[in-house]
């Protein structure tokens, strides 16, 4: 039986003139998994809220043609009932899991259909079985890790019990580890439900479905099984979708496997050259620093940190092992109430230990990963110049000026930033912060939720930057991303960095503390090197 | 004639009383304070173990009781409410942030209210002749643009000061509610009262949002001044750099959790919320010991307080007697 049916169907947002999504045929089968990719604004998220009915039921605009669920036209079906059959998990957990306690938060669903008690409680302990929760069920929901946090909302879909599941890039806000677990749960589920896995991580969700979709400006443009994904592996790339780099290379050497050893040991036998970047940790150093962190007596920072002229720095590890709290405690942007903070932090040989982050502002240009709450003015133009003019800098319309050309921004100088995509905002975020003639950026999760090509142009950015000599310190659970523009990675772990080196050095043992060496990497390592 | 110096006390006192609440409310409480008392936190004490019907009870007596009892009464439950926070997680700090708030709430009262009160009004609450009155200060004639009457009296600022324990009863209880209960409890709860599901939903989704609310907000107002917002200006003025920021960070403020509150709603509808006209609930809360026994006490008050406006100690008469 088809589990989802889709027949002709145009949809246009109100106030739109062009449709957003235009599907002549689509279908999925009871059972199947399939990878719906695409770039940001591509038509993904519409397709899916045009299967889980929050369209038409909740988004309104006009809906043209056919979606059936289970045989049941969508359209007609009460937006509660779709709930029974189709169950969304989405990207970020902290803007979905609404109560306190792990399992009000799961009892959510089920009590909104008036189950009976025992009914209830058969769902609720299915669900936490299925997802794991038992080892953490007593915490509350505000002191879980994105990962821990992930898993509650997976349950509270669950205990819905739906045939049909979608995952609306449920990665792409947690750590390896935390990912891991979803996808263990994707592939231990595959038999129970349809599943629909939406992601930019094309490498990582491979493995556990059966058909790869591909949504472009509305429309899918591809829709193949796996195993012949090989084969138009140029749509994927033309789309700006992420390809693991094995399939090129399986492509290029005629190869019918992607398994990324194989594939390594055939282009050492033909003698290819892979790409290497040549890795930047011979500057001078801009900051030094040392930082202890205590919240109720509990250390939860305490760490050195240097930084070199024109480095790319990338700092990785589980969720909860202190990453952010570094950023925060550099700026002074720990709340003193809550945290205990010490630090030592020399700047370009100017001593800031005691100084607060009005002053640090001034040597460091930070990146929150809620990047829109830098956006405070009406214009693109004004936002850049924002910090320079405050600071009373001269000719701070030429800085402001040539940082927006650098980032390709000149045809909206005057557009509301807060109306611009993700990735124009995020660039705008960038040259207004180093507009401020900071020489250091720290940046939190930069690459979250956003897609290969944005990932690209914004790794192409900063090294552009760091041959001009700024210097980067970025946080971040995209393993690939490091590899490919980082210079050095430091592991931390329960608030240490326990580990920092050039990226082909820790990605041989990363996986001991939750980071998944990329295949860019396995495809590049020395024979010794290989991670198990 | 006014003199100069007039001019400039009489400009130096209106704005006191429009920063100083302020002052209080950035410099003092913060706005991570105000993220602290209105979140909850997991504890054991009597509050905590209190039914969450009985809070709201306790916040819709209270509103009544400082509505139609003399002043000195909602000062009393005020007072009285605030030392009690001592027993909460982190008792003393949320009693110093509330007692920051209340104080706050004091001086914005006064401020609000005495300049403008007509002094016919104050004589009728008081019972006191205007004549009788004592003048504190003279503003200038073109303060009665901004509807001020022409004195300042310490009868109007007397009254002024008795209004404003109408509203710090209430808020102290309603932060009580907010800070020892979980959203979950809170909607049972008001579930019971028979509240619509949509009213109780948009609720809950603000007890869930307005900790984020705070936090955004600061980050927002830091990275500001971290970018240069406010210059070289000395430190003691930071309360009011931070609040010409916050005006400008409203905007990116409320637009990163409208882009939150959109996730919220499509969660909840995605698991069947409104699917029938009530909800069935997993998690029972039965009345405890602690419940009867703080009934009994709402049940004192309110009698006591029909007893006091019998007594002549009610809103209609003479508030300094």
């Amino acid at each position: 039986m088809k589990a989802i049916e889709i027949k002709n169907l145009i949809f246009t947002y109100m106030g739109e003139e062009k449709p957003a999504l235009e599907i002549d045929d689509f279908y999925v089968n009871e059972g199947e998994s399939i990878l719906l990719t695409g770039r940001s604004g591509s038509g993904k998220s519409t397709l899916i809220n045009c299967i889980n009915g929050i369209i038409p039921h909740v988004i309104s605009g006009e809906l043209k043609g056919s979606v059936r669920l289970m045989g049941e036209e969508v359209r007609e079906m009460k937006l509660p009932d779709i709930a029974r059959t189709v169950g969304t998990l989405l990207q970020d957990p902290e803007r979905q899991v609404m109560n306190y306690n792990i399992v009000d938060e799961i009892a959510f669903g089920p009590e909104n259909l008036k189950f009976s008690r025992d009914e209830m409680e058969r769902r609720i302990n299915r669900a936490i079985s299925v997802v794991g929760l038992e080892s953490f069920i007593e915490r509350e929901t505000t002191k879980l890790s994105g990962g821990e946090l992930q898993r509650v909302a997976l349950a509270s879909v669950i205990a819905m019990e739906p045939k049909i599941m979608i995952l609306d890039e449920p990665t792409s806000n947690i750590d390896p580890e935390g990912t891991e677990q979803i996808f263990r749960f994707i592939q231990d589920n595959r038999e129970n439900m349809t599943q629909i896995i939406v992601e930019h991580k094309v490498e990582r969700a491979l493995p556990f479905v059966d058909r790869v979709v591909v949504v472009n400006d509305g429309k899918i443009i591809l829709n193949v099984s796996k195993e012949h994904l090989m084969r138009d592996v140029e749509v994927l790339l033309d789309a700006g979708i992420e390809i693991p780099e094995e399939y090129i290379y399986a492509k290029q050497l005629g190869l019918d496997t992607v398994d990324p050893e194989v594939i390594r040991e055939k282009i050492r036998e033909k003698g290819l050259n892979l790409s290497r970047r040549v890795r930047r940790n011979d500057g001078e150093t801009v900051l030094s620093s040392h930082l202890d962190v205590d919240v109720e007596g509990r250390k939860i920072v305490s760490t050195d940190l240097n930084l070199k002229k024109g480095q790319v720095y990338c700092i990785m590890g589980k969720n909860g092992a202190g990453k952010t709290t570094l950023i925060k405690g550099l700026m002074d942007f720990l709340n003193k109430k809550q945290f205990s903070v010490s630090s030592s932090l020399n700047i370009e040989g100017e001593d800031l230990s005691g100084k607060d982050y009005v002053l640090r502002g001034r040597k460091i240009a930070y990146l929150p990963q809620s990047f829109d709450l830098m956006l405070v003015s009406k214009s693109v133009e004004s936002e850049v110049y924002y910090s320079a003019k405050h600071r009373k800098i001269p000719g701070f319309r030429e800085i402001g000026d040539e940082l927006i050309g650098m980032f390709s921004l000149d045809d909206k100088r005057m557009t509301d930033p807060l109306m611009l995509s993700t990735g124009q905002r995020r660039r705008v975020c960038m040259a207004a912060a180093l507009a401020s003639s900071a020489h250091i950026m720290l940046m939190d999760e930069p690459t979250s939720g956003q897609d290969f090509l944005n990932k690209k142009i914004l790794g192409e950015e900063i090294r552009k930057l760091c041959a001009r000599g700024f210097t980067f310190l970025i946080v971040t659970h995209d393993s690939r991303f490091a590899y490919r523009y980082g210079d050095y990675i430091g592991i931390m772990d329960n608030g240490r960095i326990i580990h920092e080196g050039e990226p082909d050095h820790i990605f041989r043992f990363s996986s001991e503390y939750g980071v998944i060496a990329p295949s860019d990497y396995v495809l590049r390592a020395e024979e010794k090197e290989v991670v198990s | 004639m006014y003199s100069l110096l007039d001019t400039a006390i009489s400009w130096l006192l209106f704005v006191f009383g429009v920063s100083i609440p302020f002052y209080l409310i950035l410099g003092a409480i913060g706005i991570s304070g105000f993220r602290e008392i209105t979140s909850y936190e997991k504890y054991d004490t009597f509050y905590y173990n209190l039914n969450a019907s009985i809070k709201i009870l306790l916040s819709v007596v209270i509103v009544l009781i400082a509505t139609f009892a003399i002043w000195w009464i909602g000062a009393i439950i005020t007072f009285g409410l605030l030392a009690s926070y001592v027993t909460l997680k982190n008792g003393w700090r949320k009693m110093y942030l509330t007692g920051f708030l209340i104080l706050s709430i004091i001086i914005g009262t006064v401020w609000g209210y005495a300049p403008y009160e007509p002094l016919g009004i104050v004589s009728m609450a008081l019972h006191t002749p205007v004549s009788s009155f004592t003048t504190v200060w003279t503003w200038p004639p073109y303060f009665s643009i901004l509807g001020y009457e022409p004195h300042l009296t310490l009868q109007s600022l007397y009254y002024s000061f008795q209004i404003s324990f109408r509203f710090t009863a209430a808020v102290v209880a309603s932060l009580l509610l907010v800070m020892t209960n979980t959203p979950a409890q809170i909607i049972k709860t008001l579930s019971r009262f028979r509240i619509p599901d949509p009213v109780i939903f948009s609720l809950v989704v603000a007890m869930k949002t307005v900790p984020a609310v705070f936090e955004s907000f600061d980050t927002s107002i830091k990275i500001s001044l971290m970018r240069g917002y406010g210059g070289n200006k000395p430190k003691f003025l930071r309360p009011f750099v931070i609040l010409a920021a916050a005006v400008s960070c409203i905007v990116p403020t409320i637009v990163h959790l409208l882009r939150g509150a959109k996730d919220i709603g499509i969660s909840a509808d995605t698991r069947a919320f409104r699917a029938y006209p009530s909800r069935s609930y997993f998690m029972q809360t039965p009345f405890k010991r602690e419940d009867y026994i703080f009934s009994g006490i709402l049940v004192i008050m309110v009698t006591a307080t029909i007893i006091a406006i019998m007594m002549g100690f009610g809103r209609a008469i003479p508030y300094l007697t």
